[in-house]
């Protein structure tokens, strides 16, 4: 008969995978977004490494490489599956390089990375299960443990490295002065001193706009984070010398600066929006990017640091639990109030 | 800009929709040299066969009767002998009679079928449900909930009658095709329902995806002022009967009610061609349009199968496979089950046939944890949180899970087709509501 002949090419097997539904996929994985995160941090990197010289291509590098390795080693000896192919570490990693000076000592980096991968990762129990954000926890253990290193800034195009403490723009904003010599074009295309990773605005946006338009991240905590920024340092230019009679010309500088400088954009696009510390509803990244940004400003203005981004984020990440349950939609064909009872 | 605004619901996600079948014509199944009639096709009681061994069968003539409770008659799907009553697994995995037919390729229709007799106005509504019931008529798009118990639940309270159209799985255009070949069939099964429901609207429901399906029912129903085309946004899950109520009305169903509750009567376009052909032609349904499709298929087509008629039998007949296949899925991708092999019996739920290759399915075997995205949140059509209901269940903390309304789970499927970590989330979500039924 014809239909037997022109049937069944391919051999079939006599039994068949049977798993649940759905048996299709979108076909974003967790390394295709770590791989886009990626992507979207190399026009900083390269832009600090122009700026900063070879020492900073060798902080990164350092940093990433000993990421990936810590990560290795520890799932090894955990016995647990070495997944560094996901790229998650070496995103970790990366973040960390492109938050420190490029003057740092050399093993600064490594221990930045044992105690980002190993403690806040790892031993929290691996991908997905970390409370911190890893780079921004070891950033803060670094500023604790080597103050002095980690503070002190190389001007930008020294190629010298003579780690000669030039002062950031975020020192002059602290006291009220408007950063000498450093135009808001040198703040926003990046010709400062600063981490390496955190000078270039314009490079830090364009790898923002990239993960908006892979839909990596959503605009939520960026906007609410960035926004209430903006909006505190315009009413409120607390450190400039007349605050309260300040001249619109003169807000909007201080805006545009505060906003330009310092690792604000760095953490606004990168390190908050971490899927693993941040919250899961629209609302509860909108309130978690209003929080870190209060806490931000709050640092910058009354904190013993210059910088507080760090802090406010990680403040913040302790929330996140509160924040999706505070946050949680009205599920369908419930009533809120009904719901509250129950 | 506003001419464009269609009909939609706050969640779900854009599939890819695959519906490559769609331009190509219905074909009726060649007569099959046996058919095995499952005794259950929808939900509720299982029915007992009034046929034995050797005796000889008409087509549409009744093998399976339901005495008591929630079910309808079953009818053989093709005349000739019975060769024997056995028990197999249907594709849920539970075992269920079968009555096995050898075909004597007649096609003798039973003496039973012949069309009502009165006109529909002069028809009752209790009459219409017998009808239905008799013609063995259950919900033809998947869910299987029989259709005469539905339209009991509805009488007096609907306010309207909802056709749906939507079609909302990827791959599967059985209903496609019927619009476009029979649209006549899907007016008139209506026509009879807001009948028997004594309403006066009546809506078709339609992604936008069917362009030319829309176009002919809005010809189709011009001079029917009671009945509506309604085009809505393609998107899944829109086919859900809580979202097209959402959609079309912006009104939620509560939670452990029906939609006839809010007014609203939805029936699948398959059910309601049939409820025509049991009206104006006293046919009871003995066959379905299945999509067979899928990378493995080399002829992806509709055919028209009489139930019964084995998986294996539509596969070979669409050319059977070009590639090795892993799993052979019934129903659409989303919320289809997979099949251990193709001899299972086609039956009223089986809206598509999907043959996948190792190749397709390696998507489905990368697991990793939950990164905490979001992206399940965002999609749920339901508005839950997925994430943490699968991780309650992870860690058999159900009654946690229960406060976050994991029972409103309508297991479609988004939050697990759009997981990154390849995390089984409606599943683990199964497993807390299984749970938690059996505690009751």
């Amino acid at each position: 008969m014809d239909l037997k002949q022109q049937t069944s090419a391919a051999p079939t097997p006599a039994l068949l995978t049977v798993s649940p539904s759905p048996h299709a996929r979108r076909g974003m994985t967790t390394a295709s977004v770590m791989r886009d995160v990626l992507i979207a941090l190399i026009p900083a990197t390269v832009w600090g490494c122009y700026v900063f010289g070879w020492r900073a291509a060798l902080v990164v590098l350092i940093s990433v490489v000993s990421a990936v390795l810590f990560e290795m080693l520890t799932q090894l000896i955990l016995h647990r599956t070495v997944t560094v192919a996901d790229c998650s570490a070496a995103v970790t990693g990366l973040l960390l390089g492109l938050n420190l000076s490029s003057a740092v000592p050399l093993y600064v980096p490594v221990v930045g990375a044992a105690f980002a991968i190993i403690v806040v990762k790892q031993l929290l129990g691996g991908i997905g299960k970390n409370i911190m954000n890893p780079a921004l926890a070891a950033r803060v253990f670094l500023m604790l443990a080597w103050t002095d290193g980690m503070t002190q800034y190389p001007a930008a195009y020294d190629y010298a490295f003579d780690a000669v403490a030039s002062a950031t723009p975020l020192m002059s904003l602290k006291s009220g002065v408007m950063p000498e010599g450093v135009g808001l074009l040198e703040l926003f295309f990046g010709k400062t001193g600063g981490c390496i990773g955190e000078v270039s605005v314009l490079m830090l946006l364009i790898g923002g706009v990239y993960l908006l338009c892979r839909r990596v991240i959503r605009w939520h905590i960026p906007v609410a984070m960035l926004g209430t920024v903006a909006l505190l340092t315009f009413l409120f230019p607390l450190p400039l010398a007349d605050a309260f009679n300040a001249t619109l010309a003169e807000r909007l500088t201080f805006m545009t600066s505060s906003l330009c400088s310092g690792g604000l954009m760095l953490g606004a696009i990168f390190m908050a929006t971490d899927y693993v510390t941040s919250p899961v509803t629209d609302v509860g990244r909108l309130i978690y990017g209003v929080g870190c940004g209060l806490l931000v400003v709050f640092i910058r203005y009354f904190g013993g640091y210059n910088e507080g981004v760090s802090f406010a984020i990680l403040i913040m990440n302790a929330l996140v639990w509160y924040l999706d349950m505070a946050t949680k939609p009205r599920v369908y064909g419930k009533d809120r109030r009904a719901h509250k009872k129950a | 800009m506003f001419g464009n605004l269609k009909y939609t619901f706050r969640g779900g996600t854009h599939v890819n929709e695959h519906k490559d079948t769609a331009g190509l014509q219905t074909v009726r199944l060649p007569e099959p040299a046996t058919v095995s009639v499952p005794l259950s096709q929808h939900i509720g009681a299982h029915a007992k066969p009034v046929v034995q061994k050797g005796d000889t069968v008409a087509v549409g003539q009744v093998i399976g009767v339901v005495e008591n409770g929630l079910g309808c008659p079953v009818h053989a799907s093709v005349s000739g002998t019975v060769k024997e009553i056995l028990t197999r697994h249907n594709a849920q995995g539970i075992p269920v009679q079968n009555v096995v037919i050898e075909n004597d390729g007649l096609h003798t229709m039973s003496k039973d079928i012949k069309p009502w007799g009165k006109p529909l106005e002069e028809t009752t509504t209790e009459e219409i449900v017998q009808i239905v019931r008799d013609a063995g008529i259950s919900g033809l798009g998947g869910a299987t909930f029989p259709t005469y118990a539905k339209i009991q639940s509805a009488v007096g309270k609907a306010t309207s009658v909802i056709i749906n159209c939507a079609e909302c799985e990827p791959y599967i255009t059985a209903n496609h095709r019927l619009l476009l070949e029979r649209s006549y069939a899907v007016i008139q099964g209506l026509e009879v329902l807001m009948h028997a429901l004594n309403v006066k609207e009546g809506l078709l429901a339609v992604e936008d995806n069917k362009p030319d399906a829309i176009e002919l029912l809005q010809k189709a129903v011009a001079d029917k002022p009671n009945i509506r085309v309604c085009v809505m946004k393609t998107k899944y899950p829109q086919g859900d009967e809580r979202q097209i109520v959402y959609a079309l009305y912006h009104k939620e169903v509560p939670a452990g009610k029906l939609p006839a509750d809010v007014g609203c009567m939805i029936i699948n376009a398959e059910t309601a061609a049939a409820i025509s052909r049991a009206f104006y032609r006293g046919l009871p349904l003995v066959s379905r349009i299945v999509t067979v499709a899928g990378d493995c298929v080399k002829n992806p087509q509709n055919v028209r199968a009489p139930l019964g008629a084995s998986y294996r039998e539509l596969i070979d007949f669409c050319g059977g496979c070009v590639k090795e296949p892993k799993k052979l899925v019934s129903g659409g991708p989303m919320m289809g089950q997979a099949q251990w092999d193709m001899d299972a019996p086609v039956t009223n739920g089986t809206s598509a046939l999907l043959v996948f290759s190792e190749e397709y399915d390696r998507i489905n075997t990368e697991h990793s944890p939950c990164i905490h995205c979001g992206c399940c949140v965002q999609h749920c059509p339901m508005h839950l949180l997925p994430n943490y209901l699968a991780q309650y269940a992870q860690a058999r903390r159900y009654d946690d899970a229960a406060k976050l309304d994991v029972m409103s789970c309508v297991e479609c499927g988004t939050c697990s087709y759009n997981c990154p970590a390849g995390v089984q989330i409606v599943q683990y979500i199964r497993v807390a509501k299984g749970a938690l039924r059996a505690k009751k």
